[in-house]
């Protein structure tokens, strides 16, 4: 997992929404695998919140159909007024009016109130779950997905979730009742007006599918135009010194006007297509406003109905179009949820690391003798990464790994750490096959300082207090003290509660190393296992950091992947490694006379050294 | 928010014909309850069959004509919006450009990518909307209550009273729950912070067995992160019903004091009917009112964030435009220069003087933040010194032109970074019309042209975005090519021979010192700059010695030192066969 990668997937804005999309304008359907399994996992979220999810529905049929009532009853109030009733049923009317509206509004509001919190509490717990699983989930799960996209599952689909359930399911419930409502008592009121409102239907489906069949190009066109413009505007910004220094501004300004111009004209077409949705569904709106006066009139100057029908046809119609609108555009919605949930889904099912075998014990305290006898090991089938790999290394002894990328240095490591198992013989911790410990109670045993120093969003005394999370304030400092990291963290601007960003650009390279070193010297492990910095920090720190190794190192195991001929030299025993196996072994004088691999490494180091 | 407005000047006349356009549909929506009234008042009630059908028909003839307006309206909102889009981007793109290495470094990267990106989608989507619907929300409101009165004065008061009443509490709830939602984004950013370290840092959380303590950070922040969101949503959802509940209270007035006039003879059926009518259409504005008014929050932040870049003053100082552009030798000399970034308060670089040969060969060395870099950045002058003054050719760099100042000096930053393009275009980067042979000369002498022999496509070899599909020994390499291909007379290198195994280094640093021009290396090891004529040792933004490897061996403790610590930790490098 490079840093790169995950910078990469922060920044990435090609993953931004459709630019210019609006209501009315289509959301494109993507592709769900399994709709029916998606939902009902989702569902296994919120089954513990049956009881106010019923209530929602309940809410949601009172809700719509009292909208429904709302114009119907008004239509007959205006019957009445016209009729010149008496003013006691007016007022029964009206209080009956009045008692309804606030009911809708009531049940609008509790809809509301407990569909948000059933939301709220499924996402949270599919992000609990979610993350919990996570931890556990084996390295080579990690080792192959690319931590942005991993990344994006965890927050822009489940924010994408969130968003839906808080009121896709409302509205999509409603609008299908009020559609279905609406259409029942319009066809109970007046067949004729009904189906004078209803062929909008047809009209208003073929004039979408005119208008998403350009709109679908277009946005394509503006989506890659704009990955184009990104990826080009990314570019150029992080070589912005660089395009100083050769004065190439003018280009790089041309050929962005290019790209620019191009976004431009697709981004128009895309907009002006969408653009024509609400009004279409306003003209049909309005059309059918006017029909339905106009044959309405007709009709109740024949006395077939009355002057109150016509008011409320007006506003069902009104009531009818939108939803139809809107249920489409939910569908989309929804959809584009699930298939997020559904990717979400797919890490959950990921499998677990294995968990312990059931004879497996703890232990507490090891002497720090290990053993490789003849190891084995690929990632894949077919593909032994490491072939027959054998050595001791006795209690204290430093043990550094050398060779090429690739030759199986890392994953020696991983193996002793049981991020994987060796397909076939033993390692031994204390004699014992470490099969048969505990992994956490293994892991307990070992610290590691790794090349690329991870630090969290914390302080700088948390940030070392992760080695030992019980560790009192004064052995984190005594801790940092010997791990050389104190006189830069008291220079800090509040010292050991100075915050760090996870970036790590409040400090140097060199500085997350040595406190990633003080974590470690905390955690005080009986083996230790480092991956040396190959990247080049400035001298005096990296003599501060070498200092700070070396007494880390003192009586424990070790386990260095090298670099430095220095460690190489002065290490108990080296094991040179060139396509999983190994090839030499010996300390360096042993290695030196025996003028193979190594020997020439040396060599060659020597002769760069003469120039 | 202004200077963004200002924008839609270029496109005036196309955003007032969408302005009339929007009007024109709006007139016809207003009209409509008062042709349905006439319909009911003259035809209906009367029994006037000719009078339902020419109102009918004038009806049906102005909600096409409003439609043909929306459509037409849509062609010139978007030239509006995207025009502007354009503009925006461009102009941010240029100003970007054009910023000093000072005021860049200012913002970060993300950031600026951020404000090119979704701010200006964001206001593009801001004046769209605003250009058919924003204007409507409200006018529709108001005229809504206007045209309410022309039809009948004391049922309007209603109306006029509530409307704003509503309005008023709408807009504060809505601002209650725009605060809530800012803070929501809040923890949903600490929850994504916990999330990315634990990706980044998985190894080190399984090594230490910390996963019940990740567990119990992420359900911390996961709590507050709920907690605030169902906060934020409810106090969102109070504000429809609320609405709802007081404009149909007011349509329930209407039609008691409505009964009352009838009963009087002051109102008609028909009229009472209109403003009902108007009324359940107001209610709907407000919908889309609070729509719009979330709309608006948001790009303003994106205009202020937008003009925080566009208003940075270009301050590369002094430069002379017809300053001079003669061919420079290559000579060198710093006089008491001092220079302190603007952001920090302590000077990078304190009171140092130098001088240097045309041709010869300087290494620079010193601890991070001694002021290396600073000294690169003041020759081409990406920045300018505080005091003192540098020469190049015994004549002082801010008389140079710029530009032709900056394309005599050859530069290979620390992190190679490319471009998108062929490797020829990377190479020819640095010469725009070098031929062939000079980009495969170039190659050479930067120790890739075997490597790009071996390439499917060879020098027509695509890179990947910023070079992917490369080592990072042979980005840095190429990288050298740009920097050769100008045939500088000063070269520049960033401490960028670290990322090379030792043989390709050995014959980089060969190259180097055949070509005839002045260079300046910066360097971690005192292995990569041995050989030069003059080595520079930085300490705290100050010269603390300078001279050839071996006088300083003989004078400086400081050098000793650091030579005899490298001597210790020589790294293993091994040469991979596919380079």
């Amino acid at each position: 997992m490079s840093r790169q990668q995950n910078k990469e997937a922060n920044t990435n804005p090609n993953s931004q929404q459709l630019p210019g999309r609006h209501r009315g304008a289509p959301v494109k359907a993507p592709k769900v695998k399994n709709i029916t399994g998606t939902l009902y996992r989702i569902w296994g979220y919120m089954s513990n919140q049956k009881g106010l999810f019923i209530l929602v529905l309940l809410m949601v049929l009172i809700s719509s159909s009292l909208s429904l009532l709302g114009p119907y009853l008004l239509g007959v109030t205006v019957d009445k007024l016209i009729a010149n009733y008496e003013t006691s049923s007016l007022i029964t009317m009206l209080s009956i009016l009045l008692v309804i509206y606030l009911f809708q509004s009531l049940s609008v509001w509790f809809q509301n109130y407990w569909m948000i919190t059933i939301a709220q509490n499924t996402v949270y717990r599919m992000r609990n779950h979610l993350f919990s699983h996570l931890q556990q989930l084996s390295m080579a799960f990690f080792q192959k997905r690319q931590s942005g996209d991993l990344m994006s599952r965890l927050t822009n689909d489940m924010e994408n979730l969130s968003r839906t359930l808080n009121s896709s399911v409302i509205q999509f419930s409603t609008s299908a009742l009020t559609i279905t409502g609406t259409i029942i008592i319009m066809l109970w009121l007046s067949p004729l007006l009904t189906f004078l409102t209803l062929l909008i239907v047809p009209v208003m489906f073929g004039g979408l599918k005119w208008i998403t069949k350009r709109t679908g190009y277009y946005f394509k066109e503006q989506q890659r135009n704009l990955g184009d413009i990104n990826g080009y505007m990314e570019e150029s910004l992080t070589g912005h010194n660089i395009i100083k220094m050769f004065s190439r501004e003018k280009k790089v300004i041309e050929e962005f006007r290019v790209r620019n111009a191009a976004l431009k004209d697709s981004g128009y077409w895309a907009q002006t297509y969408s653009g024509f949705i609400p009004k279409l569904m306003n003209m049909l709106n309005n059309v059918s406003f006017a029909l339905i006066v106009g044959v309405g009139g007709i009709l109740a100057l024949n006395g077939m109905i009355s002057i109150g029908v016509i008011v409320i046809f007006t506003t069902y119609s009104r009531q009818f179009t939108r939803p139809l609108n809107d249920l489409a555009n939910q569908f989309n919605i929804i959809l584009s949820a699930v298939a997020g949930a559904e990717r979400v889904f797919n890490i959950i099912d990921k499998e677990e690391e294995k968990s312990d075998e059931a004879d497996a014990t703890d232990i507490s305290s090891i002497q720090g003798d290990i053993k490789f006898e003849a190891v084995s090991f690929g990632y894949e089938e077919g593909q032994d990464i490491l072939k027959n790999v054998s050595f001791h290394a006795g209690p204290g002894e430093t043990v550094a790994l050398v060779g090429p990328t690739g030759a199986g240095k890392t994953t020696i490591i991983s193996l002793l750490t049981r991020f994987y198992d060796a397909d076939e013989g033993e390692i031994l911790v204390d004699g014992q096959n470490i099969q048969n410990i505990t992994r956490e109670s293994l892991r307990k045993q070992m610290g590691v300082v790794l090349q690329d120093s991870i630090l969290f969003e914390t302080t700088v005394r948390e940030n070392i207090r992760y080695g030992r999370l019980n560790a009192s304030d004064e052995e984190v400092e005594q801790a940092a003290k010997r791990a050389n990291a104190h006189s830069f963290i008291s220079k800090l601007p509040k010292g050991y509660d100075t915050v760090l960003d996870s970036d790590g650009k409040s400090i140097s390279h060199g500085q997350r190393q040595l406190l990633s070193i003080a974590r470690a010297m905390l955690a005080n492990p009986s083996v230790l296992i480092l991956d040396e910095a190959t990247s080049s920090i400035d001298t005096i720190t990296e003599m501060k950091i070498n200092d700070a190794l070396d007494t880390l190192m003192e009586g424990r195991t070790s386990f260095v992947i090298a670099h430095r001929l220095n460690t190489i030299k002065n290490a108990d025993q080296i094991l040179v490694l060139k396509n999983g196996e190994i090839i030499e072994k010996g300390n360096h004088q042993q290695l030196l006379d025996q003028k193979g691999f190594y020997h020439d490494l040396v060599k060659a180091q020597e002769n760069k050294d003469v120039i | 928010m202004r200077k963004i407005l200002s924008y839609v000047k270029t496109y005036q006349k196309a955003a007032w014909i969408a302005i009339f356009l929007m009007a024109v549909e709006l007139a016809v929506e207003l009209v409509q309850p008062i042709l349905m009234a006439i319909i009911i008042d003259k035809g209906v009630v009367p029994g006037e069959l000719s009078t339902v059908m020419t109102w009918g028909g004038v009806l049906v003839g102005l909600s096409l004509l409003a439609f043909a307006g929306g459509i037409i309206s849509s062609y010139f909102a978007s030239e509006v919006s995207q025009g502007v889009g354009h503009d925006l981007r461009e102009d941010l793109f240029v100003k970007i450009q054009e910023l000093s290495l000072v005021q860049f470094q200012k913002f970060s990267t993300s950031s600026l990518l951020t404000r090119l990106t979704i701010d200006v989608t964001q206001i593009q989507g801001f004046l769209f909307m605003s250009l058919r619907i924003m204007l409507r929300a409200p006018l529709f409101i108001i005229g809504g209550i206007i045209m309410a009165f022309t039809v009948h004065t004391g049922l309007a008061l209603i109306l006029l009273l509530s409307v704003p009443i509503l309005l008023a509490v709408m807009l504060w709830i809505m601002t209650k729950g725009v605060k809530l939602f800012s803070s929501v984004q809040e923890k949903l950013d600490s929850v994504n912070t916990v999330i990315r370290e634990n990706l980044m840092g998985i190894r080190l959380i399984k090594v230490f067995s910390r996963h019940k303590h990740e567990n119990k950070r992420f359900t911390n922040v996961n709590d507050t992160l709920a907690d605030i969101n169902k906060r934020a949503l409810w106090t969102m959802e109070l504000a429809m019903p609320i609405v709802m509940f007081g404009m149909n209270a007011s349509l329930v007035a209407i039609l008691w004091f409505g009964s009352i006039e009838m009963n009087t003879g002051g109102a008609q059926a028909g009229e009472i009917v209109a403003i009902i009518n108007y009324g359940t259409r107001i209610l709907g504005s407000f919908s889309v009112f609070s729509f719009l008014l979330m709309n608006f929050s948001r790009g303003k932040a994106s205009a202020t964030r937008i003009t925080g870049v566009l208003d940075e003053n270009i301050e590369e100082q002094n430069i002379h435009h017809n300053g001079e552009k003669k061919h420079i030798k290559g000579e060198i000399t710093f006089q008491n220069v001092s220079f302190r970034y603007p952001s920090s308060p302590n000077p990078a670089l304190k009171n140092i003087s130098f001088s240097v040969k045309a041709g010869e060969t300087v290494g620079i060395l010193g601890e991070t933040g001694s002021g290396k870099t600073s000294i690169m950045q003041l020759l081409p002058r990406l920045v300018d010194p505080t005091s003192g003054e540098i020469k190049i050719d015994q004549l002082n760099i801010s008389r140079y032109e710029v530009e032709a100042l900056r394309t005599q000096i050859g530069f290979v930053p620390q992190e190679a970074h490319l471009f998108s393009g062929s490797v020829k275009d990377n190479i020819s980067w640095g010469k725009e019309d070098a031929s062939m042979e000079e980009i495969s000369r170039a190659a050479k002498d930067a120790g890739i042209h075997d490597f790009i022999m071996t390439l499917p496509e060879q020098y027509e070899t695509k890179l990947g975005q910023r070079g992917v599909n490369f080592s990072g020994g042979q980005k840095q390499r190429l990288s050298m090519a740009r920097a050769f291909v100008r045939k500088p007379s000063i070269l520049l290198l960033d401490d960028s021979t670290s990322a090379l195994d030792a043989k390709t280094e050995v014959k980089v640093l060969e190259t180097l010192r055949n070509q005839a021009c002045t260079t300046l290396i910066i360097a971690q090891k005192i292995s990569s700059v041995k050989e030069a004529d003059k080595i520079l040792l930085l300490q705290h933004g100050k010269l603390i010695a300078s001279g050839t490897h071996e006088s300083l061996l003989n004078e400086s403790d400081y050098y000793r030192n650091i030579y005899k610590s490298q001597r210790q930790e020589e790294v293993i490098s091994y040469v991979p066969a596919t380079e």
